[in-house]
């Protein structure tokens, strides 16, 4: 019980700390407020345009979700395609590899191209960066499983279905969820490249705006909107997970690597 | 009465290295029906091999087995496995976990969920049934993997170093058990071990194999009194079925073996 209060006081602790530091050396060096404005400027610029960052967020959050959802659909199932069949592993998983090796946006010119300039070419960049990391983790959880247990499945005539629904499926969601993690994060990125690039709307093209008039407190605060969608979205699949696959977790508190 | 489990020159060649691997070479016995019987020998001398081939999981090279006078061409049934690690699916209880095979072999779940219970009773993990493996210590889970394997009652039991991982008191505690289920529920069981005195306390019938290529050096049938207590570990006379053993391996290069090749 101790360390618990502990670990949510010491970071509190340290973060005002930080604040109050950065308050205060900013005052006394006397830096520019376009170059690093104080937290208090960051405050009033947040109150100041709640709405619009809220209405632009919205944005954002639909295309790096979209994104998402559609590299989870597409991912898994690609991944049990590729596991279950020779000729998909010999043809499309080396195309796929090296599209992986590609920087995926470097896309986000080309997608204007092909999908346009609205939401989709911002859907499809979040796609693309969250696609890869599905599809690797899942591949790998579908396909490590104890040979022994195949034997038994052998044994007992268990059919291809059942070792897919009670041995494969739920030994891949543990790789399956960190592959998640990874990818929705990641979404956030994609869409705010995508955005970078051609877009009217959304948290990427509000940050150029702001750098654009040197509103720098209002810049770092859309970066601070950025971290908190992207910890909220890590969340969620966090949450999910306990749900959905409560023995990986029991796996990771025995390891201690979170 | 005819035997259970005939092998007869039996030889397994694994060629998908470098060079031809020759794992087992022309071995014959055979096993009765209601016998404990141990394969013993050096690491890598072919015995989970030996164990899989009977199975019907893997094809010899060459050779034949035939288990109730029929030959084995493909994986038996009604076969009990237990394998080295407990293998336990983390997403199911010990209940769910001993319940697999039934579910697999398209058996009415409901009416093997007594006989589950009764099982894990048995093998002394009652009050365990709703736990998960990781809840579990490592005697605990191989106990579990125990049932699964007897669960849709099979009438033999094909267990590879079942033990062999688990420390040697909590490994002790379990040959006892297993004896006493084995007495219990009249089985045949074909017992893999690297431990020669593991092989001489719980069994009828002792195969002794020399390392890679694994070949029978000698059958030893074990001529002690049932049931089994851990006091006659130091009899003489078991001293002298494992000095036996002991010298039957050593004679046979198997100690330098042990330490060069790996598990098959």
């Amino acid at each position: 019980m101790k360390a618990s209060w502990k670990n949510i006081a010491e970071p509190v602790v340290f973060f005002v700390a930080l604040l109050v530091l950065w308050e205060i050396l900013v005052e006394i060096i006397k830096v520019p407020a376009f170059i690093l404005p104080p937290p208090r400027d960051l405050w009033v610029a947040f109150i100041k345009k709640l709405p619009i960052l809220g209405n632009h967020a919205l944005i954002t959050f639909i295309e790096a979700f979209g994104g998402f959802v559609l590299s989870l659909v597409l991912g898994v199932g690609f991944a049990i395609a590729v596991v279950y069949s020779r000729h998909l592993q010999n043809t499309i998983y080396p195309l796929i590899v090296i599209l992986y090796a590609m920087p995926k946006s470097a896309f986000a010119p080309l997608m204007v191209i092909w999908v346009g300039y609205g939401l989709f070419s911002k859907i499809a960049i979040a796609f693309l960066v969250a696609f890869f990391p599905i599809v690797v983790n899942t591949v790998v959880g579908l396909k490590e499983v104890e040979p022994e247990l195949l034997e038994l499945a052998r044994i007992n005539r268990g059919s291809d279905l059942d070792v897919f629904k009670k041995i494969r499926l739920p030994n891949s969601l543990p790789y399956m969820f960190a592959g998640i993690k990874v990818a929705i994060v990641l979404s956030v990125t994609g869409a705010i490249v995508a955005e970078f690039v051609a877009a009217n709307q959304g948290l990427g093209y509000l940050v150029l705006q702001a750098n654009y008039s040197l509103d720098t407190a209002f810049a770092l605060v859309i970066l601070l909107t950025l971290a908190v969608l992207s910890l909220g979205l890590f969340w969620l699949a966090e949450i999910l997970q306990r749900k959905l696959a409560p023995w990986s977790a029991a796996v990771r508190e025995v390891e201690g690597s979170f | 009465m005819p035997p259970l489990i005939s092998v007869e020159e039996v030889s397994r060649v694994f060629t998908g290295g470098a060079r031809a691997v020759t794992a087992l070479e022309r071995v014959s016995f055979e096993i009765q029906t209601g016998n404990f019987v141990s394969i013993v020998g050096p690491s890598g001398c072919g015995k989970s091999t030996l164990l899989k081939i009977i199975s019907g999981l893997l094809p010899p090279s060459s050779g034949k087995i035939s288990v109730g006078g029929k030959r084995v061409d493909q994986p038996l049934e009604n076969v009990g496995m237990v394998f080295q690690a407990p293998v336990l699916l983390k997403w199911r209880s010990v209940l769910g976990n001993v319940l697999l095979p039934v579910e697999f072999g398209k058996l009415d779940v409901a009416g093997y969920l007594d006989k589950a219970r009764a099982l894990i009773q048995l093998v002394g993990l009652a009050g365990f049934e709703e736990m998960f493996p990781h809840e579990l210590s490592g005697g605990m889970q191989q106990r579990a993997s125990l049932c699964r394997a007897l669960v849709t009652d099979p009438q033999l039991l094909l267990m590879d170093e079942p033990f062999g991982a688990l420390d040697a008191m909590t490994r002790d505690e379990l040959d006892i058990e297993l004896l006493r289920i084995w007495e219990e529920r009249k089985k045949t069981v074909l017992f893999v071990t690297h431990s020669i005195q593991e092989a001489v306390f719980l069994s009828d019938v002792v195969f002794v194999m020399s390392a890679r290529p694994g070949r029978l050096l000698e059958t030893i049938v074990i001529n002690l009194p049932r049931p089994r207590t851990v006091e006659m570990m130091s009899a003489v006379k078991f001293g002298e079925y494992t000095l036996k053993i002991r010298s039957l391996l050593s004679t046979a290069g198997g100690g330098h073996a042990a330490a060069a090749g790996s598990t098959m």
